[in-house]
């Protein structure tokens, strides 16, 4: 059977494999990352740090969803390659909002509130000019980081459906 | 391949002038003998036709000098349709966005004679998409449109013939040259106003420029693109639109400061059908300056394909339907010298 056609990852991992120092070890333990169709993105082979007669295999990779990573850590538990240590180097997406109109600090601190119990906020930084004297028009910038792509289409619909309702203009940013 | 044009304005001229220009190739392609020629004109109120090809160089002089392209007047343009023997419609009448206008009524009884059609009038395909296919498809006739979004810029053959095995997840892109024109202006200090003025003084805005600024030209294409790329089946009233006029400088200035432009972006998806300013990094394929259309088409296989071109212009535009005349002929005609 032919493997699906690989999507843009959405998870990076970095794993430390401790590998027996044995010959083709090392390809033995980058192999199991390809059959779950992972890609991967550098390995470093450190010969240097042996602990147990087993040697370190640092590697990085991507894959696309969390079974993939179970199925990867099963096939190297029955490989008797042990996982010394992993972590995810979660990916983040990160979405502007402008906002026009008349509205003030107070509004805005209840949007952001409102964000965050929206979706998980990863970082959130607002920045807004001052009040035009004219007209008492504003703008105010809020620049967010989630780390589900997922979040970010219910962020827009969050801040869509606030500003409809307050009578402000959302400008939305594009997915970078 | 007899052609009748209705609409002999800037894209109708270009037309015919790229027609001349190209008619060694066209022989060389297609053989003397199928020399594309255009049997029929119709201006906004009058008719010009000659079953054996129509002398452009004199009909044009004559427009210059009447201001027509006949001496018969008419008042149903169906009418005409249906006393002219031809092969081929050629729709590039004024667009009406409201109720397609005559451009429609033309569209629609071509299709049910069973010839094919190919217009750049967006109009008729924003609001009654579907059925124009419906009836193309009934008629075993071709309905092409290439031009009716972004001119030039080749993006609706593209996803037919090159992208055909792809799943196009979704296009963004600016599909109306006169708002980007103003935000560009925008982006160096002008106030919208003036930036808008400049922009009717060069000849990229019209008088009345609401369709242009709140959005409805664009919502038209991205309609279009709705229906011809991803199957729906939607008119422009679907579309979320919002214009550019409420664009302030002051949240010109705040997007500058996070190194970022606005633009009016039209993205089209499976779920999303949505014409807005937004807020765009500086460097990224879409906060391109100026006049040009540009779209970022989204593939699962190829991934990000961006394309740009001039969405405007006599020539420009006729060059998209020079390509949808030979797509045309092809199927009908076939080459005749394989070059």
């Amino acid at each position: 059977m032919e493997k699906p056609i690989r999507q843009v990852s959405e998870m990076k991992v970095n794993a430390e494999l401790y590998v027996r120092d044995l010959p083709g070890q090392l390809v033995g333990s980058l192999e199991p990352i390809s059959m779950v169709n992972g890609n991967i993105v550098g390995v470093v082979h450190d010969r240097e740090q042996m602990v147990n007669d087993r040697i370190l295999v640092s590697v990085t990779f991507e894959v696309d969803t969390a079974a993939q990573l179970d199925e990867l850590k099963d096939i190297w538990k029955s490989l008797d390659i042990q996982i010394g240590s992993m972590g995810s180097v979660g990916k983040t997406y990160p979405m502007d909002y402008l906002i026009l109109g008349k509205f003030d600090g107070s509004y805005l601190d209840t949007l952001i509130e409102g964000a965050a119990k929206t979706v998980h906020l990863e970082s959130v930084d607002v920045g807004y000019s001052a009040r035009d004297t004219k007209d008492n028009k504003r703008s105010a910038m809020i620049s967010v980081e989630v780390s589900d792509r997922a979040d970010v289409d219910k962020l827009d619909v969050f801040f869509d459906e606030s500003c409809r309702k307050n009578k402000l203009i959302l400008i939305k940013g594009v997915l970078r | 391949m007899r052609i009748l044009m209705s609409g002999y304005g800037t894209v109708g001229r270009g037309f015919a002038e790229v027609l001349e220009k190209r008619s060694k190739f066209l022989e060389e392609r297609f053989g003397k003998e199928n020399l594309p020629r255009i049997v029929c004109v119709m201006d906004s109120k009058t008719v010009a036709r000659d079953p054996a090809g129509l002398d452009m160089k004199a009909l044009e002089e004559r427009k210059l000098r009447t201001g027509k392209v006949g001496d018969e007047s008419y008042s149903d343009s169906v009418a005409v349709i249906d006393s002219v023997g031809f092969d081929l419609l050629v729709e590039v009448s004024p667009t009406d966005i409201k109720d397609g206008g005559a451009g429609l009524r033309n569209i629609r009884r071509a299709l049910e004679r069973g010839k094919d059609v190919i217009t750049v009038n967006k109009g008729p395909l924003a609001l009654c998409f579907g059925e124009l296919i419906d009836l193309a498809v009934e008629n075993e006739c071709k309905l092409k449109f290439e031009g009716s979004v972004g001119g030039a810029m080749p993006i609706i053959n593209l996803c037919h013939n090159n992208l055909a095995g792809e799943n196009i997840r979704s296009i963004k892109g600016i599909f109306n040259g006169t708002c980007n024109y103003i935000l560009s202006k925008m982006d160096n200090g002008q106030p919208f106003e003036q930036a808008l003025k400049e922009a009717q003084q060069r000849g990229y805005a019209e008088t009345d420029p609401t369709n242009d600024i709140e959005g409805f030209d664009a919502a038209a294409k991205v309609t279009i693109l709705a229906n011809s790329v991803f199957h729906r089946n939607v008119t422009i009233r679907d579309v979320r639109i919002t214009g550019i006029s409420s664009i302030t400088p002051d949240a010109i200035a705040l997007a500058a400061s996070r190194n970022m432009v606005i633009r009016l972006i039209g993205e089209v998806s499976e779920t999303k059908l949505e014409v807005s300013p937004r807020l765009v990094p500086k460097g990224h394929p879409l906060a391109i300056g100026g006049t040009i259309n540009t779209a970022m088409i989204d593939a699962d296989l190829a991934g990000p394909i961006t394309v740009y071109g001039r969405g405007a212009g006599r020539i420009e535009t006729a060059s998209a339907i020079l390509g949808d005349l030979l797509s045309v002929m092809d199927d009908r005609i076939g080459k005749k010298h394989s070059k």
